[in-house]
Formats: structure tokens, C-alpha cells, sequence
């Protein structure tokens, strides 16, 4: 089954990088950090935060924000792959990963209940017709498989994972895989509580870092076989070869403190993807800029890697996005293969002396074939994806 | 792939001989609450005495993750393969509403205390994937470690990874398993939504008119692949679809999902054919999205035993449905877990006597 090659037919993204494909890369090559104050919810929380401010009106749903999110990003997708009009005769699944959108946790729902002892029932109704990949799935009308991942930070990583295995073993032909999580007022009480919010904007990997800032967004891939890419006269250029997932079975919130999770992550999708470390041209990091998640990650990219790998961390352009995370950089990894270039990591001044890795100060030339993205989750999940760039 | 552990806590009590003693005395245990002035009925899980090693590494972990890591480690322990023999196992945790009752709490700490003082603690436990890390750090397994939500069919859709997972060996164990809890607020929603507030049991062959009454607990399965020595049963498929004709041809017992859950249950009555005996132990553990994980271990536990446990409710069997109307020794060979849901799609477990 591992043999059998997966091809990436298209991309689609939404952050406060950008709404889409343009918007991003624009940012990404100005190094435009479109953060602010938090405008969507009231929270007296005065820290920075990134929000999709692009996202079309047409998307925003009533109550159901990710689900808007996650729709552009995959309208854009579809139209980009030649699919929007097609997509529900064909073997399609959607795999989704989220945090937010996978709770019960409306405010004002459960303050009535707590006050008065009833509540109306529309929240629980929006909360139950709005699992996100059934949501989709009624949308467009899918007949394949459907999963909403809720692995955290790497849920969206895993998401692309799981439809990896779903092509693989021929249970659909198209998968529509990715994350979407919407900015919520529930983890941003919750983040600040944990210590891990930075007053001021992000610097992953950077000596002075001071913690990570949320943000909201969407990221997903169309992944096919190569037998429906060919059935549609497509010639794939990018391809999804490997996937590897362990866990740290270490602690709640803070990653192993030697990283072996995401070694093991890592050393799968590598594997998976038939390729040496000498082979990967770049690494998208997780890098939230959080004290430990950078010195961990930044240590194992360094000892498996070397010191001198191309890595960036591109939560500076779009903030911690949670389980949009992994979807929205594995399409900025897809668009760094495309393009043939990274951009800086934001944020990154100063080299940590104990983090033996210098991500990209400036936007730089990408000549290989291979990119690899990490993801890091609370409850000790890792998650790394390989993508290829096959130019004959 | 096979089923080579099976781990059961729920309101009949911890542990798959409780769970057997369950199903062959049809026997359940329903709680009565008052709540905001209500009462309200649920299948209630007990931790009170439980002094295991495991709860012991957990102290600060909510309900719903000490249930799973209950189950999970019965399911690891009664297969009798040590961890050190597996090379790369790993877990899929299903859960509709996951940690609610924990999210309800930081929601109690926000209004309470405000945005800036609000608990960590109960922040971190309120994340869906908090059951499989503790899962996976109390028994020590790093391989991929997965938690899914779905209102539908989750433990379904986990079954169908873990078997893609064994097929791709990406592992070459996984430990499955669902895992609900109940909360005031969902029996309000329950009352509101379902009418769960009559008590007495779950009518599993009312369909339009099936009674809820809210339960929860974990099952958990350690899954191998086939063949295995010592299998308890084997998963032969996990298929999802709108018609049922067209599949395998009918096993010797028809379990279906019927608790309430769903409202009116009469699409069920499109797809069951009329030769099949069917069966429904949904009053034993009460209404729950997840409670498919423990159909599929009373149905694996008939094809380990060569027995049948007995239907624990027959009455409101208004449209005739041919019942299990015996229990006891038997010849099975397999049986059929089925669940629908309120689109009419249903998905279907076929378990099998394993080999040899």
C-alpha cells in the first residue's frame, strides 16, 4: 500500500496571511504580519492575535465561523483542481481536523442554562449538524469517508494523514483533507491561562520569544489517486509521500523534553516517503514560539537534519492557528515547492544558543524535491507529512 | 483483523465480566438526579473504590479520560500480549461529545473568575484528545494516537482507520475504543430534545417512539491482525452505505444500535431484512453515540462464547420485528452490528468467529 502514490491536485488556504493563494504568497514575500486586537468576541485578554479579517461575507455562517473558513478554503481548492462542479460524482472523503468547532462551548448557551436552569435548543442543534466534516460533507454532497480529527495542534496534520491511509487502501478516489479552526474566546482564556500567550507579536525560534499568539484560519489539499488524476487529464506535480504520527505518552501540555514523539513522526514520513534526510530541501516547522515547543522541535530538526537545514516557522504570518495548523502549512509547503521559494520566518531575530537551528531571515530559493511539515500537540501528539515536487 | 482484548466500564460496573453478567441477567442500572429543579434518569458510572495503579497516575484527570484509560488498560491487559512484544501500536479514541462536562466547568471558571483567572488545569482536560494522551502516557504506547468526533457513526469510522492502519502496517497493534460521559447539561438537552425524562428502560424496538435515556463509559479493543492466536472475534468488514441488500448475505444475529439517541429510529425498518433476528442491549448501558462499541463487544464476546445473551427488552415490538428470543449455547458464526442514522445511511460491523 505504501508504494502507491498520492498526488496533490490542489490547494486552498484562508488566515490573516491572506484570503487564498495570492493574498498569501503577497504577504509571505512582503512579510506582512497582519495581527491586532481581538475584534470578533469581547475578552478584556488585550493579547495580539491573527484574524482571517479577509473572509468573504458570503462565508460567514451564523454561529459557525470554522465551517465558513474551512468552505472558502475548500471552494478554492475545488476551483483550483477543475472540481467544484463535479466533486460529489465522484469517490470523494473529507478528513478535518479542529478544535474549536468540535465543542459545546457556547458561552451564552450555558450561561442561561447555568442562571435559569433552561436554555434555548438552537445552539445544541448548530453544535450537532455542525460537525465539521459531515457539515462539508452535506455541502458538497460527498459519498466517501468522513472523519473530524481532534488531535489538537496536530489535527490537521493527522487529518491529511488519515486521508493519506483512505486513498491508499481505495476507500475514495479524492480526499479533501486539511484543518479549520475559527479564533474563540474559549482557548484564548485558556492559552492565557497556561502562561503560553505573547504580549507582543511572535518570534518563533527566537532567543527572546515570549510565547505564541492565535490565530484563525483554514488549510486543506486535494489529494487523488493517480488513476482519477489521469481519468481527468490532470499531470500531477506535487505529491503527498509520507506520513508518520507518534506520541510522546509523556505529559499533558508540554512536549518530551527529548522530543521522541516527533522523532519517531518524522523517521515514519520519511520512511513512508522512501527518502533520506539529505533529501528534504525544506521544513515548515511547528515553531509557535513558545519556550519549550522551539527548543524541542528546534533540537530534533538540528540532530536530524543538521544545523544548517532550510527550516521557517510561519506562524508569525498567521498566528497558532490550532487545528487549522497543519493544513494551512502543508499548503504553504505545497506553495514553497510550487513556487520555488520560502519566505522569512517572522519574527526571528536573534539565534538561541540552546536551539542549534537559524531559520530563514529572508525569502530564499528552494531547488529541491521534498518538504516536510511538523505539527506538536497538546496531549503529547506529533505529526510530520512529506511533500514532493516531481518536475521531469 | 481481530479483536484480542476487549475493556468494558459502564453503569452495570467495571470490567467485561461485569459487562457478561450485564447481558445475561439484563440487568441495568438507571440513576435518578435532580437538576435545576428536574429529575432527570441516566446510566451512571460509578469510580467510586477504584484504587487501580492506572487512576492512581491520573488524580487530575476528568471522568471521561479515567474511564477510557480504564477500559484501555482492560483491553491490554486481557489480551494477554505485553507491550514489550508489540512493536508499534497505536490508538484511536471515538467520542461524540468528548470532555463536555469538563468544558462546562472552564465555562463556570470564565463567568466566575473572568477571562484572565481562569484554570489551566481544567483547560487542558477540556481538550478533546486529553482521554488518548492519558491513554497513552498511563500504558506507555507511543505509536499514532488519534481522536475522532462524530455524531453518527464514530466508533465505526475509528474501526475502519484502525483496520487501514493494520492493512498499511503503520501499526501492527491499535487500541480502539469509545468513550462517552454524562453531564447535567446534556440530560437537560436530552429532556428537552428526546423526552428522556419518562425513566423506566430503553424500548429499542419502538423505533418511532424508541425511549432515551442518557448513559455513559468506554469500551475499548485491542485489534491485531488476522490471523491471531486467542482472537476473541474477528472485524471481517466495517461498511457504510443507504442500502443494505447488496452486502454480505445475512448473519445469524442482527445487533442494532437502537437507544433514542437519534429521535424517531424508523429508518432502521428499512433495512432490516425480514428473516433476520435481531437483537438490541442498548437498555443495558443506556443512550449514547459511542454506544455501538459495546454492541460490537457483546457481539464479539457471543462469537467467543458459542452463546447468545437474551434480548434484556422485547416489549413495544409493534411491528414485528423477529426477535432473539432465545439465549444460551449456540453455532454462530456472525453477527451484524448495525447502526443508522437519521439521513437513513447506516454502517455495519460484521464480526466473525475467528479462525481456528
Amino acid at each position: 500500500m505504501l508504494d502507491r502514490k498520492i498526488a496533490i491536485t490542489a490547494t486552498g488556504m484562508i488566515s490573516a496571511a491572506g484570503a487564498g493563494y495570492g493574498d498569501t504568497a503577497s504577504s509571505f514575500d512582503l512579510v506582512k504580519r497582519n495581527a491586532g486586537p481581538v475584534t470578533i468576541f469581547d475578552t478584556p485578554l488585550a493579547y495580539p492575535v491573527f484574524e482571517a479579517t479577509g473572509l468573504p461575507s458570503q462565508y460567514l455562517y451564523d454561529h459557525q465561523r470554522s465551517l465558513g473558513l474551512a468552505m472558502f478554503a475548500i471552494d478554492e481548492a475545488l476551483s483550483a483542481a477543475g472540481l467544484r462542479d463535479t466533486i460529489m460524482h465522484s469517490r470523494t472523503g473529507i478528513a478535518m481536523g479542529t478544535t474549536v468547532a468540535s465543542q459545546l462551548n457556547d458561552l451564552e448557551f450555558y450561561r442561561s442554562y447555568r442562571d435559569t436552569g433552561s436554555a434555548s435548543m438552537e445552539p445544541v442543534d448548530r453544535y450537532v449538524k455542525g460537525n465539521l466534516a459531515t457539515a462539508i460533507a452535506r455541502k458538497l454532497r460527498l459519498n466517501g469517508p468522513r472523519m473530524t480529527v481532534v488531535n489538537a495542534c496536530s489535527s490537521g496534520t493527522d487529518a491529511i494523514g488519515i486521508a493519506l491511509s483512505w486513498l491508499r487502501g481505495g476507500l475514495c478516489d479524492i480526499a479533501i483533507a486539511g484543518g479549520a479552526d475559527e479564533l474563540s474566546r474559549i482557548p484564548l482564556c485558556g492559552f492565557g491561562s497556561l502562561g503560553l500567550l505573547n504580549p507582543g507579536l511572535c518570534s518563533p525560534f527566537d532567543r527572546d520569544r515570549k510565547g505564541l499568539n492565535l490565530g484563525e484560519g483554514a488549510g486543506v489539499l486535494i489529494l487523488e489517486t493517480l488513476e482519477s488524476a489521469s481519468r481527468r487529464g490532470i499531470k500531477p506535480a506535487l505529491f503527498l509521500r509520507g506520513y508518520g504520527s507518534s506520541a510522546d505518552a509523556y505529559h499533558l501540555t508540554a512536549p518530551h523534553p527529548e522530543g521522541i514523539g516527533l522523532i519517531e513522526a518524522i523517521r515514519r514520513a520519511l520512511f513512508e516517503a522512501g527518502i533520506n534526510p539529505s533529501d528534504v530541501s525544506f521544513i515548515n516547522a511547528h515553531g509557535t514560539g513558545t519556550t519549550e515547543n522551539d527548543k524541542v522541535e528546534g533540537m530534533v530538526l538540528a540532530k536530524l537534519f543538521g544545523p544548517d537545514v532550510k527550516a521557517l516557522s510561519t506562524k508569525g504570518y498567521t498566528g497558532h492557528t490550532l487545528g487549522a495548523a497543519g493544513g494551512l502549512e502543508a499548503a504553504f509547503c505545497a506553495m514553497g515547492l510550487r513556487e520555488g521559494w520560502i519566505p522569512a520566518s517572522a519574527g526571528f531575530e536573534n539565534r538561541d544558543e540552546d536551539i542549534p537551528l537559524t531559520p530563514v531571515t529572508a525569502r530564499t530559493s528552494i531547488e529541491g524535491r521534498y518538504a516536510l511539515s511538523t505539527s506538536l500537540a497538546f496531549g503529547g501528539n506529533n505529526a510530520a507529512i512529506v511533500i514532493e515536487r516531481y518536475a521531469e | 483483523m481481530n479483536i484480542l482484548g476487549i475493556g468494558t466500564i459502564f453503569s452495570g460496573g467495571r470490567g467485561v465480566d461485569r459487562f457478561k453478567a450485564a447481558l445475561e441477567s439484563g440487568s441495568s442500572n438507571v440513576s435518578e438526579t435532580i437538576s435545576k429543579g428536574r429529575t432527570l434518569h441516566a446510566h451512571r458510572v460509578s469510580l467510586d473504590g477504584i484504587t487501580d495503579g492506572a487512576i492512581k497516575k491520573i488524580r487530575r484527570a476528568d471522568r471521561i479520560s479515567k474511564m477510557s484509560v480504564l477500559a484501555a488498560s482492560e483491553a491490554m491487559l486481557s489480551s494477554g500480549i505485553p507491550l514489550s512484544s508489540m512493536e508499534r501500536p497505536g490508538i484511536i479514541v471515538a467520542s461524540a461529545l468528548g470532555a463536555h462536562v469538563t468544558t462546562f466547568e472552564f465555562l463556570d471558571n470564565i463567568i466566575e473568575y473572568g477571562d484572565s483567572r481562569v484554570s489551566p488545569i481544567t483547560f487542558s482536560n477540556s481538550v478533546h484528545n486529553a482521554s488518548a494522551s492519558y491513554v497513552s502516557s498511563v500504558l506507555g504506547i507511543h505509536g499514532p494516537t488519534i481522536s475522532i468526533t462524530d455524531f453518527a457513526f464514530p466508533f465505526q469510522h475509528a474501526l475502519q482507520l484502525a483496520g487501514l492502519w493494520l492493512d498499511e502496517g503503520r501499526c501492527d497493534y491499535v487500541l480502539v475504543g469509545a468513550a462517552e460521559e454524562y453531564g447535567d447539561v446534556l440530560g437537560y438537552a436530552c429532556e428537552q430534545k428526546l423526552g428522556s425524562s419518562a425513566g423506566g428502560r430503553i424500548t429499542p424496538f419502538g423505533f418511532k417512539n424508541t425511549r432515551c435515556i442518557p448513559g455513559e463509559g468506554s469500551a475499548f479493543f485491542l485489534l491485531g491482525p488476522s490471523p491471531s492466536e486467542g482472537a476473541i472475534a474477528q472485524v471481517s468488514e466495517v461498511s457504510f452505505g443507504h442500502d443494505r441488500s447488496e452486502e454480505t448475505p445475512a448473519a445469524d444475529l442482527l445487533i442494532i444500535d437502537t437507544d433514542g439517541m437519534s429521535g424517531d429510529e424508523s429508518t432502521y425498518l428499512n433495512i432490516i431484512g425480514k428473516h433476520e433476528t435481531a437483537a438490541s442491549y442498548t437498555s443495558l448501558w443506556g443512550s449514547m453515540m459511542t454506544g455501538s462499541a459495546f454492541h460490537c463487544a457483546a457481539g464479539a464476546l457471543m462469537l467467543k462464547e458459542q452463546a447468545y445473551y437474551p434480548n434484556p427488552v422485547s416489549a413495544e415490538n409493534s411491528l414485528d420485528i423477529k426477535l432473539l428470543d432465545t439465549s444460551g449455547p449456540a453455532q454462530i458464526e456472525s453477527i451484524h452490528c448495525l447502526k443508522c442514522d437519521c439521513s437513513s445511511t447506516h454502517a455495519s460491523i460484521t464480526l466473525k468467529k475467528p479462525a481456528g
